[in-house]
């Protein structure tokens, strides 16, 4: 039977076999099929959670690699501060507040003559935040003289930090990053009116949008149109390359509904709003309308209006070819198209429409950006931060870095350098061509440097001659000789003898210095020489006083390269930078105290929690007696000595107190000194090392006078310390005189020590006060 | 023409013998002094002074310099532009700006947030450098935070502004003090209350 069956049944199956024999193999072919198509849903379904996977982990991690942002110091009102109209007019320029006749809204300014009126941003700083405020400032005689709030005396506020500059990721992407709330209603619309109207409907992908994309293409018979919605546009920037493959084509669209099943619009929409590519600025590209706001109307994103909002979203489209700074009428084109589609869609009325196309582009000059345009100031902060942070973590962990440039100064320090240079050139004609220049601004009681100029192109990101440009001082040395003299018995008035000098090295080198006039002045004070600047008296002094003094006061007064230990070290053959120069001259200013010069004030972390500060330092290297000696003879050299011409140009009330200094052969031109409220350090020279026609004191020291001036600093006025005494000496001979007598005059002595001798003016001998023993009083400052 | 030249040869060669003559100072360049002598030759040494000598009475040159008094001058010739005697004290009102800021870093430092205090002093040391107080409270806060030797040089900072103001310096003078006996060095304390005293 069951043989039989068997039989049957194979005879069968063979019949049967042999009639379904095709479609046996259609089957086994669709078997295969539908497994191959199981296996490769099940590899989609793989390689969307993979996907899925991939696109949430990047969505929801660190986004973008996001530059650091370097901010000037935040402009401080009070009542009191030194502050014209002018000043703070440049400074709410830079921040890009908007002048206008009633102000209102946050980022505006009126003015009147002597008074102004602004709504400042707020911002959030460190130490805590600072909101936005209606102030009523007046001003009198170049101070900010009252500043009221809401009719109420207010006795200070804090404007915002103009941002000056970014350490951007290695694909020198920049952006400023934005939230969603903060981003204009009218800017969202128009983005979405022009690049894919059905965004808040669709589901990743618009079939609808390529449909009508397609149409319109084919209509035109050209590519007019792509069907792309933000969310793909996203996908494309954010997650895949830039190659026009199929492959990552295919890739957009599931990404894009996995990207849209998984956000929400908004969600979406704010990153697209940060990521997107908007312009380019030489190396770096501009991305994010938070930027783009910045970069093209110097104004932060909040503060645009709809004409603004409208331009921007037509960028989006082509940014190179639509720059509004290089093809304003296609980028006005452009914008006009995208405000009209907001009125056909409703979104504006005819009124709107009509005020806005009117409106002009207003792009700010890019000069006028001050993001960019302090590349000697930022090049120092960027080497002091590298001593301290990961190069990578300064390109793109967001890090805020506060620092102590003074937009305001260093505006004013660079119209004086190239407003001397040019004068120079004018002057001495061919002599003169191809003259370099380079300055640091310090505030001398808090050691913080408020601007640097590390060439005659401000602008130029180049050589940092402020930095490393070392050339020999010259004079600016002596203060260090003479000093290191005063804190070994000198006085002001010890004789010194300014002769001709022959001092035959170990190598066997004759060294015979000269004085500038080539003259011997034979005994001259010990104020005077310095004044006046004399060669041979400072030799000799140097010499009688010891090399390795003068080098032990040069280590005193904060400078620490290696020094050679050469007599022509006391003419200043020693080469230094003018930022190690304006370090030395800090310590002299700041009456002993050495602080190391500040660029940064504080590093803090994208959410604005310290990672380091930088503050205030002191050490008092040098007793203050000694240095109050030096200041004296230093506030002579700019009474009567080589630096003179500066009263011609300034109040003499201004005491300001400094050196000339040029270098052998006349090949730098140097001037360092100080006021109460600044020090500058400025260094004039030529690239290819030629000699100038003029000294420090025909060119350094116009272009320091000329900034001072435009300053306005405050005078120099540093209490005598209680160790010192003033006494009635003879100007002309030095000796000890009184106050009746003619020719005297008051100069400062170290309790105790006075003039060996006296002059006769037919008066009671002079009678000197007891001198008290000075070791308590060196004890304090514990250098016994 | 020639005799004029010779002349005028000679009287430079002259010139040039005086600048290189030696005398205890250059003869006068610009003599102001309707009665002095000249100075006669004097071939002195450099002699630094010597701070530890208590001379009561200086003698007259070994060269006498005779000087006319002022009185007897009708009217001195104002060519000159001497540097000003510094002042013993030099004391501001304190801004308003300034003493804001002081109470904000009182709060801060009692509320224990020492190093936002430190960025409020900070701000105000820019606005009134010369402040004493400003200085008192910097370095009260270095103190507070184990910071001995940043906390008495900014004291010390303090002083140097001080000069000249009893009371100041008595505050500053006892901080160091409470400085240097916080950091151990009993000694240096007490050489500073020694010192707070005297302006007591």
């Amino acid at each position: 039977m069951s043989k039989k069956r068997t039989s049957a049944n194979k005879a069968t199956t063979t019949k049967r076999g042999k009639k379904s024999q095709p479609r046996s193999r259609w089957r086994a072919l669709g078997v295969f099929l539908l497994k191959l198509s199981f296996l490769g849903a099940v590899m989609a379904a793989i390689g969307l959670v993979y996907l899925d996977a991939q696109i949430r982990e990047k969505f929801e991690g660190k986004r973008w690699a996001l530059p650091a942002k370097v901010y000037a110091r935040p402009l401080e009102l009070y009542p009191g501060a030194q502050l014209s109209i002018q000043d703070l007019k440049l400074e709410l320029k830079g921040l890009g507040y908007k002048f206008v006749r009633s102000a209102k809204e946050p980022g505006q300014a009126e003015f009147s003559k002597t008074r102004a009126r602004l709504v400042t941003r707020g911002f959030e700083f460190p130490d805590g935040s600072e909101s936005s405020r209606n102030l009523q400032l007046s001003f009198a005689g170049g101070q900010l003289s009252g500043m009221k709030e809401g009719g109420r005396a207010a006795h200070l506020a804090r404007l915002e930090p103009v941002l000056i500059g970014g350490i951007y990721p290695q694909n020198n992407e920049d952006r400023d990053l934005v939230r969603i709330e903060n981003v204009p209603a009218d800017l969202v619309r128009a983005l979405v009116a022009i690049e894919d109207r059905d965004y808040y409907t669709h589901f990743g992908v618009s079939p609808k949008g390529i449909a009508r994309a397609m149409w319109v293409n084919i209509k035109a018979k050209r590519f007019v149109q792509g069907g792309s919605t933000l969310t793909q546009q996203l996908i494309k920037n954010f997650y895949l390359t830039s190659d026009r493959t199929l492959a990552r084509k295919l890739m957009e669209m599931p990404m894009a509904v996995l990207l849209d099943f998984h956000y929400s619009k908004d969600e979406i929409l704010e990153a697209y709003l940060n990521e997107v590519y908007l312009g380019q600025e030489g190396n770096r590209a501009i991305h994010g309308f938070g930027l783009a706001s910045q970069y093209f109307f110097g104004q932060p994103l909040a503060e645009i209006k709809l004409h603004q909002a409208a331009l921007l979203a037509g960028l989006v489209k082509g940014p190179s070819y639509y720059d509004p700074r290089r093809h304003p009428e296609r980028a006005k084109k452009r914008r006009d198209l995208v405000l009209r589609v907001l009125r056909d869609m409703g979104h504006i009325d005819a009124a709107q429409y009509g005020q806005a196309v009117k409106a002009p582009l207003g792009i700010v000059k890019q000069k006028s950006l001050l993001k960019g345009a302090y590349p000697a100031y930022l090049d120092v902060v960027k080497r002091q931060l590298r001593e301290n942070y990961h190069e990578e973590d300064l390109r793109s962990e967001g890090l805020r870095v506060f620092t102590s440039l003074d937009p305001i100064s260093q505006a004013k320090a660079e119209k004086a350098m190239v407003a001397g240079l040019k004068k120079l050139e004018q002057r001495y004609g061919k002599r003169a061509t191809s003259l370099e220049g380079s300055m640091v601004v310090t505030d001398p009681q808090t050691g913080e440097v408020l601007s640097i100029i590390g060439g005659r192109s401000t602008r130029y990101e180049g050589f940092n001659r402020a930095v490393d440009a070392v050339r020999p001082i010259g004079s600016l040395v002596k203060p260090a000789v003479y000093l290191a003299a005063l804190q070994r018995g000198y006085s002001l008035v010890s004789p010194l003898q300014d002769e001709a000098l022959r001092v035959e090295m170990a190598n066997g080198q004759v060294w015979e210095p000269q004085n500038f006039d080539r003259k011997a002045h034979g005994a001259v004070p010990l104020h005077r020489a310095l004044a006046k600047s004399y060669n041979l008296s400072t030799a000799s002094l140097g010499l009688d006083i010891g090399l390795d003094s003068v080098i032990d006061t040069l280590r005193d007064l904060g400078v620490d390269r290696p020094i050679d230990p050469y007599p022509s070290l006391l003419l200043g053959a020693q080469g230094m930078s003018p930022v190690e120069v304006a370090g030395m001259y800090q310590t002299i200013a700041a009456n002993g105290f050495q602080m190391p010069l500040r660029v940064i004030r504080m590093v803090t972390d994208s959410y604005g929690q310290e990672l380091s500060r930088y503050p205030f330092q002191v050490q008092q290297t040098v007793p203050g007696e000694d240095i109050h000696l030096l200041q004296y003879a230093m506030q002579e050299v700019a009474r009567e000595g080589t630096a003179r011409y500066m009263y011609s140009q300034l109040p003499s009330s201004l005491n300001a107190a400094g050196k000339t200094g040029t270098s052998n052969d006349q090949r730098d031109s140097w001037f360092a000194g100080f006021t109460g409220n600044r020090l500058a350090v400025v260094w004039l020279g030529r690239d290819d090392n030629k000699p100038l026609p003029f000294t420090g004191s025909g060119g350094a020291l116009r272009v320091w006078t000329a900034f001072m001036k435009a300053e306005k600093p405050t005078p120099f006025l540093a209490p005598a310390p209680e160790g010192i005494d003033y006494l009635w000496v003879d100007d002309e001979t030095g000796y000890l005189s009184d106050e009746r007598c003619q020719g005297a005059i008051q100069v400062p002595f170290k309790r105790g020590d006075r003039p060996e001798y006296r002059v006769d003016c037919g008066l009671e001998p002079v009678e000197n006060k007891a001198s008290e023993p000075l070791d308590w009083f060196r004890q304090w400052f514990r250098q016994e | 023409m020639k005799s004029f030249f010779n002349l005028s040869t000679l009287s430079l060669v002259i010139l040039l013998a005086g600048c290189s003559t030696q005398s205890v100072y250059q003869p006068a360049v610009e003599d102001r002094s309707t009665v002095s002598k000249p100075l006669p030759e004097n071939n002195s040494v450099v002699t630094p002074a010597d701070p530890s000598l208590g001379v009561k009475v200086t003698p007259v040159g070994p060269s006498p310099v005779i000087r006319s008094q002022r009185e007897e001058v009708q009217q001195e010739q104002r060519t000159k532009n001497p540097v000003p005697v510094a002042p013993a004290q030099v004391v501001r009102k304190q801004n308003p700006a300034v003493v804001a800021l002081l109470d904000t870093a009182k709060t801060q430092t009692r509320n224990g947030q020492l190093r936002n205090a430190q960025t409020s002093l900070s701000r105000a040391q820019r606005i009134s450098p010369d402040d004493p107080a400003v200085y008192y409270f910097l370095a009260d806060t270095h103190r507070r935070l184990g910071e001995f030797l940043q906390a008495e040089q900014v004291a010390l900072k303090g002083v140097a502004t001080a000069s000249g103001q009893n009371q100041q310096l008595y505050r500053l003078w006892k901080l160091v003090a409470s400085i240097r006996s916080d950091a151990g060095d009993l000694e240096g304390a007490n050489k500073a209350d020694a010192v707070a005293k005297r302006y007591k």
